[in-house]
């Protein structure tokens, strides 16, 4: 069965077949061909506890659950596609930048809590975030959506990587994050650099940031 | 013995994305366009004046200008965007270039900056009465909505560019105002470019393949 396929850098066309079912996002699909169900789903495979930590957790991003035989083209409000493959690792992402997965992925929500304790909650409050972000485990494809695209940093033991909380979209491997402040008085009085806060990534993986400051 | 002046490395990663290597050397982009960076770096807002003298901040201030900028200092590298538009890098060698203020991402710390009066082409398309003017040695990041075309003119063949679509020019070239206004324009029946820019003699003309926004080209 063949993979997801980019149409082009905003369009991605997605077989569908019996044991390769995915969830995407509800209200997402351009086109179809063939013999495809499109159902709305709040539980998207994580069982009622899921759908219950996914309510709490605001992630409230409805999704639909894709099924049949045929082939569904997928987009959303012109933002960039990029197809991501897991095979055994776990994605970290925010809900609302994820176009589609595929069924056999398992999806849970972390709180970032769990990830730096207070900080994780204060961060998540100061970038926008949220408290709570979606993780993606198995193996299987995924498609991130971004504003312009995203590029691919790595993030390697003693070469820790930086990113502006706006322009951050996801991050795979054994990677750590934490808030990053460089306050001076300066931005106090409202004269900053307007770059007073990071997410400090260390450890291993990969950390994808688009090309843009703008959330959506 | 010859002194080497260690100049900061300019590098595209993608279209819509520059990458900078610093080495201890400090460049200037504009406020808040840092996306993610390796490394040490501080991130300083720039001064009143921005490196231009008292003078050069009167001017900016007469001229309305609030583009901002800021310096970055360290080792490592640092990566900028704005808004998923474009960078287009521009190599100076001694010459000047003259940019929208709001199309400049980034600029080597050895050039100097400084205000150009444009006059009535300002109040046409809403961009403020001046343009930015870069001189030195060093590299420009400028942004186009869209990739940047850069169209030659040569002695005797002026061109004529769309104001809301120009975003750069160097070498030396003179600038004047066209108009086409008609009793159909005043009627609102014009055909949208009633105003251009004319350039003359010999250099090099950036535009994007978009228009920016509002001002009175746009609504005549």
């Amino acid at each position: 069965m063949p993979g997801y396929s980019p149409v082009n850098h905003k369009m991605l066309q997605v077989p569908v077949g019996p044991g390769q079912e995915v969830y995407s996002k509800r209200g997402a699909m351009l086109a179809y061909t063939g013999a495809v169900r499109f159902a709305p789903t709040t539980t998207a495979g994580g069982g009622i506890g899921g759908a219950i930590r996914t309510t709490m957790a605001g992630e409230s991003t409805p999704l639909m659950h894709v099924t049949g035989q045929g082939s569904v083209m997928l987009g959303h409000h012109g933002l960039h596609v990029e197809v991501v493959d897991l095979q055994g690792d776990t994605l970290y992402v925010e809900a609302e930048r994820l176009l589609v997965y595929d069924a056999s992925l398992q999806s849970g929500t972390m709180f970032l809590g769990e990830q730096g304790g207070l900080s994780g909650v204060i961060r998540g409050q100061m970038t926008g975030q949220g408290l709570f972000t979606t993780t993606l485990t198995g193996h299987g494809s995924c498609a991130l959506l971004s504003h312009g695209g995203v590029v691919q940093l790595p993030v390697q033991p003693g070469r820790a990587i930086y990113v502006d909380p706006q322009a951050y979209v996801a991050h795979r491997g054994q990677i750590q994050n934490k808030l990053h402040t460089a306050l001076g008085l300066r931005d106090l009085i409202g004269r900053g650099s307007g770059e007073g806060f990071q997410l400090e990534l260390t450890g291993q993986g990969v950390v994808y940031v688009q090309a843009s400051e703008r959330k959506f | 013995m010859v002194r080497v002046l260690s100049v900061a490395q300019f590098r595209m990663n993608g279209s819509r994305m520059l990458a900078v290597d610093l080495r201890g050397e400090t460049i200037r982009a504009l406020n808040g366009s840092m996306v993610a960076y390796e490394g040490q770096m501080q991130f300083k807002r720039q001064g009143m004046t921005g490196g231009e003298g008292l003078m050069g901040a009167v001017r900016r201030r007469v001229a309305g200008e609030s583009v901002t900028l800021m310096e970055i200092t360290g080792q490592g590298t640092v990566y900028l965007a704005h808004e998923a538009t474009e960078v287009n890098l521009v190599p100076l060698q001694g010459d000047t270039l003259l940019v929208e203020s709001e199309s400049l991402l980034a600029l080597d710390g050895q050039l100097r900056t400084g205000v150009q009066f444009t006059g009535l082409r300002g109040m046409t398309t809403g961009q403020g009465l001046a343009t930015t003017k870069v001189e030195g040695h060093g590299t420009v990041a400028i942004l186009s909505d869209g990739p940047a075309i850069a169209l030659e003119v040569v002695q005797g063949q002026p061109l004529s560019v769309d104001p809301q679509a120009y975003v750069a020019h160097r070498g030396q070239l003179q600038q004047d105002f066209v108009t086409d206004v008609n009793w159909r324009t005043m009627l609102g029946q014009g055909s949208g470019e009633s105003f251009q820019l004319r350039f003359s003699g010999h250099g090099l003309v950036y535009i994007q393949p978009a228009e920016r926004g509002e001002g009175l080209g746009a609504e005549v």
